[in-house]
């Protein structure tokens, strides 16, 4: 079941890549974009990360393509018809983007996960005191919001075993802060770059440099 | 399924997102592009919180992530507007003002 | 001590005048009182030393018994430095001469104060030192220096009134458009000469080594130089003062030679060191033994003179040749000095200097520097050598006297018959009369310096005219100079009123040319008597007395009395004013005391406490074929040389009334007779023309030679290097153009073209861009499969 589920997702995540690509018109482009994101929203759902899925959905599909939406609507004009790219480079970014794909399938095949991860463990019980914890269920918001919050119960509250001592990691309270102040600089930033100007409209005045930098 | 598999399907994200970069000229399609890379980037995180050492914090990074690329889209795309306004065109091509 | 204020005076004299010169307007006298200020200190000081010397030092008389002369006396330690130490050989040389002769005499050493004023360095055995070196002689030679300086000073103050101007018309220098040269005064820079002089001139009699010696005697020369060529613009007196430097120069090569020998020698150039000190032993006591012996062994070319070493040292001995051969190059040196045969070249022409000049330098000091000489190193000397000075000595009397027969200067006359009367004082010195020479130095100082001063008031009163011929009858015009020229007339002459018992202190009735000369003629008599060979060296001085009182008294007579031959000159003249007449004063009254009572006078008893030990006793001619007569056998031939010389200087004197005063005889008739002789005589012996054709023209010659080689040869070498250099260079250029240049432009130029090249990769596109970023990436990532082992 799982692997069904995995193949319908992976695959339409990959065709909507695809469609992405190979779309000539941007809002074609915009809703393989949507197919996409979606699609990884239910990958995400396979892999136990519940609150990070639905905060893909909400965000991306419901947030960013609606932007990008919009920017597409403000930017139309009559040229964008002849924005084409060269067969030229269209080979050569093909052929560039393959080998890449190659590149890194061959890295990742390479690589033999399991006993890495099988080593990493008892390396990181012996060694450090991370405890190697991955979510059983996709029941992550209680534990991700503590984590935001400072405190990461999935990590701190194991039992006590010889040799162990009890530790106190550090959350994710400041890069939850950080990111916030960020969040507000972009809001001003983006809303400053965005004011309302007057649009220059093929004229031949000497006055429109000025105006457009108003 | 294996971690391989999901590695597979971020990559093919990653290269699409690359080649939309490459190829396109209207500027909201290479953002388009931005927002396949960073979704290839999330899958690889969460699929290495699900199977990999990193346990949660690969998911709240993941978040990270996404709210990051939220605000880079807003910002990029007033940035387009800008470009849109001064120019008339959102041709990537035109901004070629560093050229030589 | 006081010497040495004295003599140091003077220089500072010097310092002060040259800056005076410089500040001072000149028209002011003041430089010139403070010279005469400097001086006549110095002349006081000397004055003190030389009473202080006079009561501390018994004075060794003649035929004294030993015990007075015998014992070094205390001196008072309070003035003396500690430096000082009389040297105290003791008196065993007293025993064996009372043995022999009634004549005692004191060791000169044991009166001498020898000692160093400051060791300059000392290496190994060369050691060398400012020294001193003080007895009788030297003290008598600084009261005469400064005494005469003194006078001298004084005169001319007047003499050079004429300097005293802003600008004055120098009437012998004429400009090429005709007119005569106009300059400011150069009053105190004469002055500063005069005290330089001094300086060196005192200096050189202090001097108690012979390198000292030599320093100041160049000093001395440089001196006359600067003063002989006072009024620079002449050429008249430039050629002078060059030539007599050069003549004195080529007499000095002589002493270097002789110094040489003596320090390689002898190991040491002082002489005398102190007894007791730590010092080598000087060359007076390291020559000849105490008794004044010359240890000679060995015979013709073998003969060596074994050297007093003290006791313990390893024995020295010198090659008899090699002392005379020193003695010989030191002698030069005098002969240089001295104006002497074969050097007496340049006194004539020295005489274009001012008159005071030649009063001080040229007849009382600076020529008397060599006799002085003489009698300082006078116990190193061999037989051979004493002979050589009296034949020159003979030679040049003989020469000096007959030229100044014809001639017609003043100054010309005085200057031959200085050059004339040094060659006495040699003749004195080669015959082995120390004293004699000696005492005739000191009296024809004084005698010589006063008849130029009255010349040189003649000259200043006639308007600077030196022509006797266009003289005459200025006896009533000047007679204050007329008469005083007079006395000194007599002084040369040796006039004596003869017949006449001596007086009980004055002795002989006669001023003091008589004396020296009497002693001069005695001791040639006395040698001549033993050496019948050698009869020439009295026969010529006897004869040349004659005929120097025939050319002094004709200068007198032409001057002064007969009829004036220019009458404009003669109403024109006048006397001499006050400051000038006062020196001539005063050296007139010293002219006639100075000799006093001869050889029992006060004079020649100081000089007798420093004659050597070897004069005395007679044994100069140790060694040798010849015997020099020792103070005895002089005393016995006085009488008869005496009276010989003033019968021939009466003859002369007779003589010249007859042929000027008189005018029985017309000189210019006799002159007619004798033609070639005259004109001999009146070029000088044809020697100005003789050394010119000897030495002037090879040396003219040899430089034509040297310059066509430096043309010709030197200098077409450094063109065709400068030309080689050229070429060189130019390679150089086009080396640098053609490879460092284009090494460099094309390093310059392959940047920018790949520059350029690397630019075109900046399209400004962003598509572009994320391509390479692809490529990159791709590339590193096989890159790193390849490289790194894989798994």
């Amino acid at each position: 079941m799982e692997t069904v589920l995995f193949a319908l997702y992976a695959l339409t995540a990959c065709g909507g890549a695809l469609g992405v690509v190979l779309s000539q018109n941007v809002v074609r482009m915009a809703f393989w974009l949507v197919v996409s994101l979606g699609a990884t929203a239910g990958l995400f759902f396979l892999l136990h990360a519940d609150f990070v899925a639905a905060t893909q959905l909400l965000i991306y599909v419901g947030g960013t393509v609606v932007l990008l939406i919009f920017g597409v609507m403000l930017t139309s004009s009559s040229p964008f018809a002849a924005m084409k790219t060269t067969p030229a480079e269209l080979l050569q970014g093909g052929f560039l983007g393959l080998a890449l794909l190659g590149v890194m399938l061959t890295t990742v095949l390479a690589v033999h996960w399991n006993e890495n991860n099988e080593m990493l463990r008892q390396v990181d019980s012996q060694v450090n005191d991370l405890t190697y914890n991955p979510p059983e269920t996709g029941n992550t918001s209680r534990p991700i919001g503590t984590a935001l919050l400072g405190a990461r119960f999935d990590r701190d509250l194991r039992p006590e075993s010889e040799g162990l001592s009890p530790s106190l990691s550090p959350g994710y309270l400041l890069v939850f802060e950080i990111i916030s102040v960020h969040l507000l600089v972009v809001l001003v930033g983006a809303a400053y770059l965005a004011r309302a100007k007057q649009v220059v409209r093929n004229r031949t005045d000497s006055r429109s440099p000025e105006q457009t930098a108003a | 399924m294996s971690l391989t598999a999901y590695l597979t399907v971020a990559a093919v994200l990653f290269v699409c997102g690359v080649i939309c970069m490459m190829t396109k000229r209207n500027a909201i399609a290479v953002l388009m592009g931005v927002e396949l890379i960073l979704n290839a980037a999330n899958i690889n995180f969460v699929a290495f919180a699900a199977y990999g050492p990193i346990g949660l914090d690969g998911q709240v990074i993941s978040l990270f992530v996404i709210v990051l690329a939220a605000a880079e889209a807003a910002v990029a795309l007033a940035i387009a507007l800008n470009f849109y306004n001064n120019h008339l065109s959102i041709d990537v091509d035109r901004a070629d003002e560093l050229k030589n | 001590m006081l010497l040495t204020i004295s003599w140091l005076l003077p220089l500072a004299g010097f310092v002060v005048e040259l800056a005076a010169s410089r500040w001072m307007p000149r028209t002011s006298r003041l430089p010139a009182w403070f010279a005469v200020g400097c001086i006549s200190t110095g002349f006081l000081l000397s004055l003190t030393a030389l009473g202080i010397w006079s009561f501390t030092t018994a004075p060794a008389v003649v035929s004294a018994p030993t015990a007075i002369a015998a014992e070094p006396v205390e001196h008072p330690t309070a003035k003396q430095p500690t430096a000082k130490q009389p040297t105290a050989e003791q008196p065993e040389s007293e025993d064996t001469e009372s043995e022999r002769t009634a004549t005692t005499h004191a060791d000169p050493l044991a009166r001498a104060w020898s000692g160093t004023f400051y060791r300059i360095a000392q290496f190994g055995h060369l050691d060398l030192s400012l020294d001193y070196y003080i007895d009788g002689l030297t003290l008598v030679m600084f009261a005469m220096v400064t005494l005469i300086a003194t006078c001298i000073h004084l005169f001319a103050i007047g003499y050079l009134g004429g300097e005293l101007n802003e600008e004055l018309v120098d009437h012998a220098v004429t400009l090429p458009d005709g007119s005569h040269f106009h300059r400011p005064g150069r009053f105190s820079l004469f002055f500063a000469y005069l005290s330089l002089f001094c300086f060196a001139m005192l200096g050189l009699v202090l001097a108690g080594n012979l390198f000292q010696i030599f320093v100041f005697w160049e000093l001395v020369g440089v001196c006359s130089y600067l003063l002989i060529g006072f009024y620079v613009e002449r050429p008249a007196a430039n050629h002078a003062a060059n030539k007599a430097f050069i003549v004195n120069r080529v007499g000095d090569f002589g002493f270097l030679i002789g110094l040489m020998i003596l320090c390689t020698g002898l190991g040491t150039l002082h002489f005398a060191s102190p007894r007791g000190s730590d010092r080598a032993p000087g060359l007076y006591q390291l020559v000849r033994t105490p008794q004044g012996e010359l240890t000679v062994t060995g015979a013709g070319r073998e003969k060596t003179v074994s050297l007093n070493v003290p006791d313990g040292a390893p024995a020295k001995s010198l090659p008899y040749w090699l002392l005379t051969a020193a003695g010989l190059g030191l002698v030069a040196g005098c002969l240089g000095k001295s104006a002497q045969f074969p050097l007496q070249t340049w006194l004539p022409d020295a005489m274009e200097g001012p008159t005071p000049v030649s009063a001080l330098v040229h007849s009382a000091t600076m020529v008397a520097a060599g006799v002085y000489l003489i009698g300082r190193i006078y116990p190193f000397l061999t037989p051979e050598v004493l002979l050589t000075i009296a034949y020159g000595g003979c030679l040049t009397l003989f020469i000096g006297a007959t030229i100044a027969l014809v001639m017609t200067d003043i100054k010309q006359v005085l200057a031959f018959s200085t050059i004339s009367q040094l060659g006495y004082m040699m003749l004195a010195m080669g015959v082995g009369g120390w004293m004699a020479g000696l005492f005739h130095l000191i009296t024809h100082a004084f005698f010589k310096s006063l008849l130029f001063l009255t010349v040189g008031s003649v000259i200043h009163g006639c308007g600077h005219e030196q022509n006797m011929e266009r003289m005459g009858g200025l006896r009533t015009k000047m007679p204050f100079t007329c008469w005083t020229m007079f006395l000194g007339v007599i002084a040369i002459c040796g006039l004596a009123v003869p017949m006449l018992p001596p007086l009980p202190w004055i002795g002989t009735l006669a001023f003091s040319g008589y004396h020296s000369k009497d002693s001069i003629l005695a001791t040639a008599l006395a040698f001549a008597s033993s050496n019948p060979v050698h009869s020439l060296l009295f026969l010529v001085p006897l004869l040349t007395a004659g005929l120097t009182a025939f050319y002094m008294f004709r200068m007198w007579f032409l001057i002064f009395f007969g009829a004036p031959r220019d009458v404009e000159l003669r109403d024109l003249s006048h006397d001499a004013p006050r400051v000038m007449q006062v020196p001539m004063f005063i050296l007139a009254i010293f002219a006639v005391t100075i000799g006093v009572a001869g050889e029992q006078g006060p004079l020649v008893a100081l000089l007798r406490t420093a004659e050597p030990v070897a004069v005395t006793a007679g044994m100069l001619g140790a060694g040798s074929n010849w015997t020099f007569p020792g103070e005895q056998e002089i005393h016995q031939q006085h009488l008869m040389a005496g009276g010989a010389a003033l019968l021939t200087a009466f003859l002369g004197t007779g003589l010249a009334i007859l042929f000027y005063a008189v005018g029985a005889v017309d000189p210019r008739s006799i002159a007619s007779q004798f033609p070639r002789t005259t004109r001999f005589l009146q070029n000088r012996w044809e020697f100005d023309p003789l050394y010119e054709q000897l030495f002037a023209r090879p040396v003219r010659i040899v430089a034509n030679w040297c310059v066509l080689l430096d043309r010709h040869v030197l200098d077409s070498l450094l063109d065709r290097l400068a030309q080689g250099m050229v070429r060189l260079s130019g390679w150089d250029r086009r080396f640098d153009e053609a490879v460092v240049d284009r090494v460099v432009t094309t390093v310059g130029t392959s940047t920018w073209n790949a520059g350029e090249l690397l630019r075109k990769w900046q399209t400004g596109r962003l598509r572009h861009y994320v391509t390479s970023i692809t490529f990159s990436v791709v590339l590193l990532f096989i890159l790193l499969f390849l490289c790194l082992p894989g798994r």
